[in-house]
């Protein structure tokens, strides 16, 4: 297991798309500071200068093609080959996207830092309580923590669709649309009348996430559950995505 | 450790679905054998290559160096290497990367390198190579980490005189230092030039399974013939129930019946103008024997 981690590491390493990636997380969050000019300070840094929607973008694109790159380049064979079981191969992969994930996070935080200090100079004193009574600092880092939450499930979507549909592009559309729509759809779910209490559940749902502790008030009225609960589901969908991704993957004809 | 064989396979039947795509596949490679595996197009060369490599749903026994494998257990494969139908290549790493990825050993990596003659191109991305640059490196990747056992699908796909003759040489040297090989070929004249023994296999089923010095013996026992009137001959031992094989030019039959066919040709005024044994020519048996078994 541990060699296949190297080996996914290594790939991650030395794909373009990887470092690009981190760059143009910098550009979309400096846009986004001089976009959200007038908007307040503390939301601004809680949610790191809206870096969870950039980062759920990059970690779809290069998501969708861990597995697609493998099936174009005849290499999921030989990676099959060479590991002693498929749920090496599948979880490995796994894995080494939950560490970019991570890489990302601490890349936006250091961000959101230098921006903080150098270009806008915000007026805001990080222990300035803000959020659920907490100091801004703390609101941050939960804030990237619940989001990891958030693109780990995103992740198992994209692996779950990349085993279904060979389409890299397919892949890629329909976890954005998850992604971006699931919200309405969630809503359109939730219609139902009698049976919200149960569609309240449906993974659309938690999505939002990060969306909701930032902005409670709004979010938990379109979700109709609370932070924790929206916590406890993602944990739970990931699983269960994690799982169903990997069974078709180890049904797919090679 | 010696008497274990390389591979060995126990009446594997390979399934897509209910379609059966090999039936009942039995046969070993010894350490150190060059295994020609060998068919028409669609005949199940690859499948049973990815059978073998666990990567098909499969009933039957295929053991790896005393290990079974299963489709979700592959540690029996640690020692072994596999080109199969193109290289496994990622064309944004560069070759050297390419090796690196699955290299346990440096120095193997850079003999490898200087075997095949890769040295000028080596650091360069792969993205950039040739068919023929791909294939070497496929084939580099296959023999890293001195495996005990060598799968290898067309490996002559691409590849100039040179490096066929590269590639031929190091097979046989990792051939003489115990490594097993299977390999299957289109060009039958270059596996002949290699090869220990020959598994034959057509629709799925092996058909022949022989050292090369037998099949040679099998060319013996089949005679070339020509004619004055090959078009009436033909009509002749068909009347008579005479099994061949025919071209515009000339019949190849079987020794067995070559006295019946003198009488017949003689009866029927045919002047028997040329009849040689056949020469052990690995293309023209297989065609024969294909021929043969389609009836």
């Amino acid at each position: 297991m541990i060699y296949s981690i190297k080996q996914e590491l290594y790939k991650l390493v030395h794909r373009k798309i990887s470092w690009i990636a981190a760059l143009i997380l910098f550009f979309l969050m400096l846009i986004t500071g001089f976009a959200l000019a007038d908007e307040s300070k503390k939301l601004i840094l809680t949610l790191t200068f809206d870096s969870s929607d950039f980062i759920m973008f990059i970690l779809v694109i290069v998501g969708a093609t861990c597995f697609s790159m493998e099936f174009q380049n005849n290499t999921i064979l030989t990676l099959l080959y060479k590991s002693s079981n498929k749920v090496y191969v599948y979880l490995s992969k796994y894995i080494v996207l939950f560490i970019y994930d991570v890489f990302l996070h601490l890349l936006a935080l250091f961000y959101t830092i230098c921006l903080r200090y150098t270009l806008f100079n915000y007026q805001v004193n990080w222990s300035e309580l803000y959020l659920y009574h907490q100091p801004v600092w703390l609101n941050m880092l939960t804030a990237l923590l619940i989001d990891l939450v958030t693109t780990m499930l995103i992740i198992a979507i994209v692996f779950l669709l990349s085993c279904l549909i060979n389409s890299n592009a397919v892949v890629i559309t329909a976890s954005l649309l998850v992604t971006l729509m699931g919200q309405s759809i969630s809503s359109d779910l939730m219609n139902g009348g009698k049976l919200v209490g149960i569609m309240k559940w449906n993974p659309f749902n938690m999505v939002d996430l990060t969306r909701q502790y930032a902005n409670y008030s709004m979010y938990a009225l379109t979700t109709q559950l609370n932070n924790q609960e929206l916590l406890v589901g993602s944990l739970v969908y990931i699983f269960i995505f994690v799982i169903a991704g990997y069974l078709i993957f180890r049904r797919k004809r090679f | 450790m010696k008497n274990i064989n390389a591979l060995q396979l126990d009446n594997v039947s390979t399934f897509v679905g209910k379609t059966v795509l090999v039936k009942n596949a039995t046969f070993e490679v010894k350490p150190g054998e060059i295994i020609g595996l060998i068919g028409p197009n669609g005949a199940g060369k690859t499948t049973i290559m990815k059978t073998i490599l666990g990567l098909m749903k499969f009933k039957g026994k295929v053991v790896v160096n005393g290990r079974e494998v299963s489709e979700n257990d592959h540690q029996a494969l640690d020692k072994a290497g596999a080109l199969i139908e193109h290289p496994a290549i990622y064309p944004f790493l560069t070759g050297k990367q390419n090796l690196t990825l699955y290299a346990h050993d440096q120095k193997d990596m850079v003999s490898l390198i200087s075997d095949l003659q890769m040295s000028s191109y080596i650091n360069n991305k792969a993205k950039g190579y040739s068919l023929g640059m791909k294939q070497k490196l496929g084939i580099a990747i296959a023999l890293l980490n001195q495996p005990q056992i060598v799968i290898l699908d067309e490996p002559m796909n691409g590849l100039d005189i040179e490096s066929t003759i590269r590639v031929r040489k190091l097979i046989k040297r990792y051939s003489d230092q115990g490594t097993a090989f299977l390999i299957s070929s289109h060009i039958l004249s270059e596996l002949q030039k290699v090869m220990t023994r020959v598994v034959l296999i057509s629709r799925g089923q092996i058909i022949l399974n022989k050292e090369v010095a037998e099949f040679e013996k099998i060319s013996h026992q089949k005679y070339h013939l020509t004619t004055d009137n090959n078009k009436l001959a033909k009509k002749i031992f068909a009347a008579y129930q005479i099994t061949f094989t025919a071209n515009e030019n000339y019949l190849i039959v079987s020794q067995k019946d070559i006295y019946k066919i003198q009488d017949l040709l003689f009866k029927e005024g045919i002047h028997l103008k040329e009849m040689l044994p056949l020469e052990a020519n690995l293309e023209q048996i297989v065609v024969d024997i294909l021929a043969e078994k389609r009836g």
